[in-house]
């Protein structure tokens, strides 16, 4: 049934795309702590614990390199909350809907993350939700996806403990006048 | 194969002056917004907003005439004895949202300057003269008047021996000499690139603000020269309105920025009875919508234009060293003139591959993604920036406003512009396979290594568009102010006057009715070395 499957998808998308928005204004009212986190401006301990959750999927071999498992997340929560802070306001509502879903279990499983706390996730469900947004027909998934790892991959590759991930040697040295 | 204990032979910068803090603490009238009172009134006889190409060149032409300037930066001042080659410092300091800049549908990723000197400071120094198709276009389509190819030339010319333009002597750096090399196999054209700069270290950390101010950014040439005027320059201070009554612009409301860039609690107002815009597209247009400047025909913001870049990577069996050397030295017009106004065009250039940057460029995620950053040192990458704007199907972006005031850019990528992300591709994997590359792969989330020619235009011709799975970048914004006195399309006259007020000026890149088809920095130069020119002349007679 071709012509009403494509129908049906479109439907899907669009659901989906509402669950987004509406889920984000349910979390919202719900009461969810949206403090920043101890040390942070911007970023909720529920959002650090995703974000840390994400970066050795999405960074692979290269973490937590030299810096070991603590230092690196907390280097790494740091690095997105300061990246982060700094967005205009359309960007920065948007990462904010995103972070509000996944700290919510019944709406993140809804667009397909995992139920449990992202603390407990294992990194095959991890990878199944990264794959999913990836190749999702959905444009809120994608640009969810792309941008949580332009903003994992620009933070972790330009700290200078990891250019040894890269092979680049460096800039030069410079010594002020 | 372990690249890592390298070490390559590059030079210790040291010894360098800092031209801007030697200056302050000789008197330069430099101020940081939030140190001023609350409520502070300044005044001046011209005010300009922004301190980039526009702004510079504005502020030391009309300085030099005699004219009290004063000068508004939204961004921080930072200067060479800052500069540490460092991305993350950079892209905080120095561009607009960190370097994070998107899109609406965050489909684009918008590097764009935001410190004093602007993207000036953080350009690859590729200078180019507006290329007379593109000068006649605005001629025949917008009714601009006055800046035929032969009416500019005096303009650029002063502009480069300004800012010491010339061809690049050194050999290119091997990311560069694979398009040359590429070219020369196929028998396509290739060039060097003009550079603004003197006494080139020939490091690659244009991107990051030159540590040693061999870039002739504004920061070290027209910004020093207007202060010796006795101008004055406000830094973190982000303009807010424009105070509008009737035709005329009485000042600015200023909201002075604290260290994180955020809001201090402090506002000042500028006022003087000329006022300048330079402070590019997005912005200036959102600058616009914000003071509910007059707009009759709705066209403030609208024909947004990008050069949108698709990126190509190739692997070498030698090492690149993508991120060392003058980041852009060569560049191929061949596909870019083929029509003026028919299929889209593009030049190719390449860029510098800091890792940060080429992390986000290279996509994805996971060990495929670790696999390709982890080759870093063997790899290249090519450029094709879209000569958007010169087509019915290319009418560019629009800019709206947040429910706070700041900008958004809702650029959509169509088939007109993806024709030319797929020509793109298939003409940057033919150069680089041409050049000796082992393997290449567009930035695309489909996209596979391919390892011969044949393979990689079979995978590009089956690669299809999804939003938000390719690459698609920009460093070249312009338009959103249109000029030209088709009133039906433009709002700035082709003095650089806006149409419906009478002490407005727009001097920069926003007054684009296209986009350039080069990097846009000489185009704005020189354009706005003749509008300020004219303008210090009205109002100076000599």
């Amino acid at each position: 049934m071709l012509t009403t499957s494509r129908r049906g998808f479109m439907q899907l998308s669009g659901g989906a795309a509402a669950a987004l928005t509406l889920g984000s204004s349910l979390a919202l009212m719900s009461g969810c702590s949206r403090e920043p986190a101890d040390g942070l401006k911007f970023l909720s301990t529920d959002d650090a614990d995703f974000l840390a959750t994400l970066a050795p999927v999405i960074m692979a071999g290269s973490y937590p390199g030299q810096l070991g498992p603590e230092q690196a997340r907390t280097r790494q929560v740091a690095a997105l909350d300061r990246l982060i802070g700094t967005l205009q306001e359309h960007a920065q509502s948007q990462l904010k809907q995103l972070l509000l879903v996944m700290s919510s279990a019944p709406l993140r499983a809804a667009m397909g993350a995992p139920f449990a706390n992202w603390r407990e996730a294992s990194p095959e469900q991890v990878e199944a939700f990264l794959l999913s947004w990836r190749d999702s027909s959905l444009q809120l998934k994608r640009m969810g996806y792309a941008s949580l790892c332009k903003l994992q991959t620009m933070c972790w590759y330009a700290m200078p403990e990891n250019y040894i991930a890269t092979g680049y040697p460096g800039p030069p040295q410079k010594i002020p006048a | 194969m372990k690249t890592t204990e390298r070490k390559p032979d590059i030079p210790v910068v040291a010894g360098i002056q800092d031209p801007m803090v030697n200056g302050i603490a000789n008197g330069w009238q430099v101020q940081e917004a939030t140190e001023l009172n609350d409520g502070s009134v300044l005044e001046a006889d011209v005010v300009i907003i922004g301190t980039g190409a526009g702004g510079g060149t504005s502020a030391e032409i009309l300085s030099a005439a005699g004219l009290k300037v004063l000068m508004l930066e939204e961004g921080p001042l930072k200067s060479s004895n800052d500069f540490n080659m460092d991305e993350r410092e950079a892209y905080r300091d120095l561009y607009q949202e960190s370097a994070g800049r998107m899109s609406k549908d965050g489909a684009m990723s918008i590097l764009q300057g935001r410190c004093v000197g602007g993207t000036t400071v953080i350009n690859w120094t590729s200078s180019f003269r507006t290329p007379k198709q593109t000068l006649d276009f605005w001629a025949r389509e917008f009714n601009v008047q006055g800046l035929s190819q032969e009416e500019m030339a005096p303009w650029f010319e002063r502009m480069e021996q300004r800012l010491n333009i010339s061809d690049w002597q050194v050999p290119a750096n091997e990311n560069n000499a694979v398009l040359s090399r590429g070219c020369t196999k196929l028998g396509y054209d290739w060039k060097v690139i003009p550079r603004n700069v003197a006494g080139c270290w020939n490091l690659g950390y244009c991107g990051t603000g030159c540590p040693t101010n061999a870039k002739q950014s504004m920061l070290v040439t027209t910004i020093p020269s207007a202060l010796e005027q006795q101008s004055q320059l406000i830094y973190s201070a982000r303009a807010e309105r424009l105070i509008i009554e009737g035709n005329k612009v009485l000042g600015v409301d200023v909201t002075a920025l604290d260290a994180r860039y955020q809001p201090s609690g402090k506002r000042l107002i500028v006022k003087a009875p000329h006022v300048i815009m330079a402070c590019g597209g997005i912005n200036g247009p959102a600058l616009l919508k914000r003071s509910n400047a007059p707009d009759p025909n709705n066209r403030v913001g609208k024909r947004t234009f990008l050069h949108p870049v698709a990126f190509n990577f190739a692997r070498f069996d030698h090492t690149v060293d993508p991120y060392y050397g003058a980041p852009q030295s060569i560049y191929s017009d061949h596909f870019q003139w083929q029509s003026v106004a028919g299929a889209v065009g593009y030049k190719l250039e390449v860029p510098p591959l800091q890792p940060g940057l080429a992390s986000v460029l290279l996509l994805g995620h996971g060990s495929d993604h670790f696999n390709d950053i982890a080759q870093l040192p063997n790899t290249h990458s090519m450029i094709a920036l879209l000569r958007d704007g010169f087509h019915a199907q290319s009418q560019g972006g629009n800019v709206e406003l947040a429910s706070d005031g700041s900008p958004i850019l809702d650029y959509q990528i169509n088939d007109y512009l993806w024709d030319g992300f797929k020509r793109a591709f298939l003409t940057m994997a033919e150069i680089e396979f041409a050049a000796g590359a082992k393997a290449v792969r567009a930035s695309h989330l489909d996209s596979r290594w391919a390892s011969s020619w044949q393979q990689a235009q079979n995978d590009i011709q089956q690669l299809e568009f999804r939003s938000n799975a390719f690459t698609a970048g920009s460093a070249h914004v312009m338009g959103g102010l249109a000029m030209g006195e088709d009133l039906s399309q433009c709002v700035v006259d082709s003095n650089g006057k806006y149409h419906y007020l009478d002490n407005l000026y727009v001097f920069d890149g926003s007054v684009f009715p296209t986009s350039i088809g080069a990097n846009p920095q000489l185009s704005i130069y020189g354009l706005v070395a003749r509008q300020a020119t004219l303008l210090a002349q009205k109002l100076k007679p000599a």
